[in-house]
């Protein structure tokens, strides 16, 4: 490779590649070396332009090119379902789309949500790419100039109990991956001080080589504190800010960006996972946030995937202009870095101001006090053009319009051959309380006290309805919980998830619109009316079309349901090649979801309340047993999932709501895994008190009306004497009154069957499930 | 004083995470509160910036994880406090004046030896340590605490002593020990001289253990104080049921109006100064 690639006379490491009269064979092996994750077809485009301007790239070039352009930061093999699909949805309140979305919260405050995957590095170092995924997260919300007030994780991992003679010699344990994880996110959130207050843990042998870490934050603003991603004017200073810039996180993107082989994995050991700081981040957090109240910055983006190559162009060329850098400037951890290495290193805890000259002192003097290191590196210029200079020597000087856009593809897709067939429905188990119980102890069902409360999900005193809700010391699961943000204001934030994987994977079209729609009903459940989601698409090799149809589908599907239920998408991430020798992941829609909560004070939690209170089943019960709870402890693995009714559902939700608001709702839980046998389980435990539900004969099989899974429904307990009130509200809607809350067991009856279980059984088979399976006594 | 007059200090480092809502409370009841970092007490902050502690009548350490909490839970805020305001520190408390932690604050006060300060106002080793839940990790859930103090106390002057308060336990390291050998004698100490002021109990009211104790703490001990009352650490925070509606259980029990379990610490230390200075 000797000539290929020639040292420039400088006191430093600077390479120049001689790109201009290579072959193609060539240039794949340029990208191969360099580690650049670009195709032939991408680096011919980057030989036509050099050979226009007459010279060859210099590293610090190409290798800006293959952090812009890779998959991660250009989405190049997404967009274009994204556009089609997606953005085309017009809903009001969105404030602006940027490194997260931003929405109307009333008239003088707005807040921010983005939900990210950390995959890649988390497979491999779980317990240090759990920590950068937060920190990253934490970022793009900082970045709207919004303080973060709300983490949530959806996590998906193989099943804890895999064998280890079957597990393939080249993946860890799920066990393992899954205590690092939740102890990465544990060190980390809890030491930032933001809540974590929602969240999903799903098991499939589909996560078994690819697992899927995903974080989502939300942020809170007072809109005149608001931020652009963008510079504003020719002489603004380009100001870094927050930790050193060093080794670690050198290529995580394109590592990223390609499956995850023997040799991405051996990559991202080398130091493309970064390392996270807490204790740094939390004073740049302050720092940030009090030079944006101040009104002192112009324009703010942070440094995620591609470091200071990819937050320059971007924030230049949004504004209009472009930007020059003496990149000597940037304080560093380590010496004899390269200035490639300085350039797109992704060291964490980084955050860049963009600040107009006269206010320079006044953002330094701020982080000063909270001893956040910062540094003036460059300026925004007049030509669109980006120029890095390195101890006054030019090391890259790229048109941004070229440097910054990225290709974008229509790579073909192809629906499975095998189109998935309904199964045929199983004879019904003889003993149905043995399934049930065996439901409730399945780690996808099973309680999650064990995780949820090892993250701190009280700190900044504002979480009104708790992810644990119930009779202190009994608490069930909820379906969202719901912040405060302000102290003089009854308004409040609702905050959830939902996962599909495994609906995606039998019909990905569905999977798509059920993920929507269940973190809609959680919204609802607790009082709060959807308003905006953030989706996290975690999908295989989009190279394959198989997989690119999957993705297509699940992105058709959210957009049908997000726009026929009337909210925004102002944000979202797309992971793919999310991919080992072992095949694909299991395509994993997941989403956040936000609602408004207009008074928290008529909120509602999911645990039964009083005994006699009448319980009635809203929505409507059908056969939907594909991908469901029921099916895999069967071990049944075809079946058609649920499908939504959007129009029937967007009814249920505006008629609960308002039966909420008036204060006839007691308890809501809404039914989803384990369909109403564990949404009815969950509520008697919650409240420490039974509960007598009875499916009419005429109805569908017992098994089907226990286990079914659905769409649009929730178990309703109403107060006692708002009955009628409740019923006139929700006359359009499909209800019917179907128990009563009492007793000490939970008792299911149809004609002359019944299941029946005491609480202290279901306790301890719910409860016990996951601390069995991970915690050493 | 007035109420509006006293002056809360509310002291912070990098990795404190609880100071916002600590200010907004005490500003809710009336008080003069307002974050101070620690850099703006020991002269390192620019002129305009800088803070003298005399001039504050309540210290308030918040919970979070001051510097990461890297070593034990608390020992690096100590250190820095100690290196370079402890005499200010003495002069404050000798004054009688309210010093308040809570969680991360209460094991920061236990480092500089201001808690249970048993051989004088602050003493040069600590005494006590805040160890590792025995759960092995973080636990964040609901607590009961039951007053125990004989009145000695200027945190729960509106709190009667037997009532049951809900704070919120958050924390890893919250295991109040006591060295090895001197334990008994130790306990019998904080008793006489009246220095306990919660413990954790059940539901009912009964000392229990794990889940209602969360960290296996000797004697189900959450919250100390010195042996003048003025200086109180508290291991869950009251702050976050500060109002009803942050109840851990307001949906079933109460309501969501008015103020809550926690409020109730506040006020006291906020009478206490209104009345005595």
């Amino acid at each position: 490779m000797g000539d290929r690639y020639v040292r420039r006379p400088v006191p430093f490491l600077l390479h120049e590649i001689t790109i201009l009269n290579a072959s193609d064979p060539d240039l794949a092996a340029v990208s191969r070396d360099l580690g650049l994750a670009l195709s032939v077809d991408e680096m011919k485009r980057i030989q036509t332009h050099f050979t226009e301007r007459g010279r060859n790239p210099t590293d610090v070039e190409l290798q800006s090119l293959g952090q812009a352009w890779s998959e991660h930061c250009c989405y190049k093999s997404s967009k274009v379902f994204l556009k089609e699909f997606v953005f085309p949805i017009q809903t009001p309140d969105v404030i602006d789309r940027g490194d997260a979305g931003v929405m109307a919260f009333d008239a003088e405050h707005a807040y921010a949500l983005r939900i990210e995957s950390h995959n890649h590095p988390s497979a491999v170092v779980p317990y240090g790419g759990a920590t950068t995924g937060i920190g990253g997260i934490i970022r793009d919300v900082l970045a709207m100039g919004a303080q973060p007030i709300a983490l949530v994780d959806p996590l998906h991992f193989g099943p804890l109990d895999y064998p280890y003679d079957k597990l393939p010699r080249e993946l860890k344990h799920p066990k393992y991956l899954f205590g690092g994880v939740v102890a990465g996110i544990r060190d980390y959130g809890n030491r930032l001080g933001i809540p974590t207050v929602a969240g999903c843990i799903e098991f499939d042998e589909g996560y078994l080589g690819n697992i899927v870490v995903n974080v989502g934050c939300v942020g809170f603003a007072k809109r005149s504190q608001l931020q652009r991603n963008r510079v504003r004017e020719v002489g603004d200073v380009f100001v870094l800010c927050g930790g050193h810039t060093g080794r670690d996180g050198i290529h995580g993107v394109t590592f990223a960006s390609v499956d995850l082989t023997k040799e991405a994995v051996g990559g991202w050991e080398a130091g493309a996972v970064q390392l996270g700081d807490p204790i740094m981040k939390e004073p740049l957090i302050h720092a940030v946030i009090e030079s944006a109240q101040a009104g002192l910055l112009h324009g703010l983006k942070d440094l995620g995937g591609g470091g200071l190559s990819c937050v320059v162009g971007e924030l230049a060329l949004n504004g209009g202009f472009g930007a020059e850098v003496d990149l000597e400037r940037v304080p560093l951890k380590q010496t004899g870095l390269a200035p490639w290495e300085i350039w797109v290193s992704e060291s964490q805890e980084r955050m860049m101001l963009v600040v107009p000259p006269e206010n320079v002192e006044k953002v330094l003097r701020i982080c000063e006090l909270y001893d956040v290191p910062a540094t003036p590196i460059g300026r925004v210029i007049p030509e669109k053009l980006c120029r890095v200079r390195y101890r006054g020597e030019t090391v890259l000087e790229m048109d941004l319009e070229f440097y910054v856009s990225g290709p974008e593809y229509r790579r073909p897709t192809k629906a499975p051959s095998l189109s998935i067939k309904d199964a045929a429905i199983p004879p019904e188990p003889r003993d149905l309380r043995a399934v049930l119980m065996k439901l409730l102890k399945s780690p996808n069902i099973a309680s999650k006290e064990y995780v949820i409360r090892q993250y701190d999900h009280e700190v900044r005193a504002a979480t009104v309805i708790r992810p644990l809700q119930g009779v202190i010391g009994k608490q069930a699961h909820g379906d969202a919980a719901v912040l405060k943000p302000l102290v003089d204001s009854w308004r409040g934030l609702a905050v959830s998830v939902a996962s599909s994987g495994g609906y995606t994977a039998l019909d990905p079209y569905r999977g798509g619109m059920n993920a929507v729609e269940e973190v809609c009903r959680n919204l609802v459940a607790v009082g709060a009316r959807p308003h905006a989601l953030s989706n996290c698409l975690n999908f295989g090799n989009p190279e394959k079309p198989e997989r690119l149809w999957s993705l297509r589908e699940a992105i058709r599907g959210i957009g049908a349901a997000a726009s026929a239920l009337g909210v925004a998408i102002p944000s979202g991430n797309v992971s793919l090649y999310n991919e080992t020798a072992e095949g694909p992941v299991l395509p994993t829609p997941a989403i956040l979801g936000v609602g408004i909560v207009d008074d928290i004070r008529s909120c509602v939690t999911s645990d039964l309340k009083k005994n006699g209170d009448r319980l009635y089943l809203v929505g409507s019960t059908g056969i939907d047993l594909g991908g469901s709870e029921y099916y895999r402890l069967l071990r049944i693995e075809g079946g058609l999932p649920p499908d939504a009714d959007l129009p029937s559902s967007k009814a249920a939700m505006s008629g609960l709501l308002r039966a909420i608001a008036e204060k006839d709702v007691a308890a809501c839980h809404d039914l989803s895994h384990g369909g109403l046998a564990v949404a009815a389980s969950e509520m008697a435990l919650g409240g420490d008190i039974g509960a007598r539900v009875r499916i009419p004969v005429s109805d569908l099989r017992f098994d089907v009306a226990l286990f079914s899974e659905s769409s649009g429904r929730w178990l309703v307990e109403v107060h006692r004497g708002r009955e009628e009130q409740f019923l006139r509200t929700l006359a359009a809607v499909p209800v019917r009154e179907i128990g009563r809350v009492g007793g000490t067991e939970v008792v299911f009856t149809r004609g002359t069957k019944s299941v029946r279980a005491a609480l202290p059984e279901l306790r301890r088979t719910w409860s016990g499930a996951i601390p069995d399976l991970v915690v050493v006594s | 004083m007035k109420t509006s007059e006293v002056r809360v200090a509310v002291l912070l480092i990098e990795g404190t995470n609880c100071e916002d809502e600590s200010v907004a409370y005490f500003r809710y009841l009336g008080a003069n509160a307002e974050k101070v970092h620690l850099k703006q007490l020991t002269g390192d902050a620019p002129a305009e910036l800088r803070r003298r502690l005399e001039d504050y009548d309540i210290l308030m350490i918040p919970g979070g994880f001051a510097a990461g909490d890297y070593i034990r839970a608390g020992a690096i805020f100590a250190a820095r406090m100690k290196r370079r305001i402890d005499r200010d520190l003495v002069e404050f408390v000798e004054a009688g004046k309210p010093v308040f932690g809570v969680c991360n604050g209460f094991q920061v006060l236990v480092e500089l030896g201001l808690l249970p300060a048993l051989g004088g106002t602050m003493t040069e080793m600590p005494e006590a340590v805040l160890a590792m839940n025995d759960s092995g990790h973080y636990e964040c859930r609901p607590s009961f605490l039951r007053q125990e103090n004989r009145g000695g106390c200027a945190f729960v002057r509106q709190v009667p002593r037997g009532r049951m308060l809900r704070v919120i336990s958050a924390h890893a390291e919250g295991k109040i020990m006591f060295p090895r050998g001197i334990e008994k004698r130790v306990l019998k100490e904080l008793k006489r001289n009246d220095q306990i002021v919660f413990r954790y109990v059940d539901d009912r009211g009964r000392y229990a253990g794990y889940p209602w104790c969360p960290s296996g703490a000797v004697d189900n001990i959450a919250a100390l104080c010195n042996r003048d009352g003025n200086v109180f650490g508290i291991q869950p925070h009251p702050e976050r049921c500060f109002f009803r509606y942050l109840h851990p259980d307001w949906t079933r029990t109460g309501g969501p109006e008015g103020l809550g379990d926690g409020s109730a610490i506040f006020a006291s230390a906020l009478s206490y100064v209104a009345e005595r200075f």
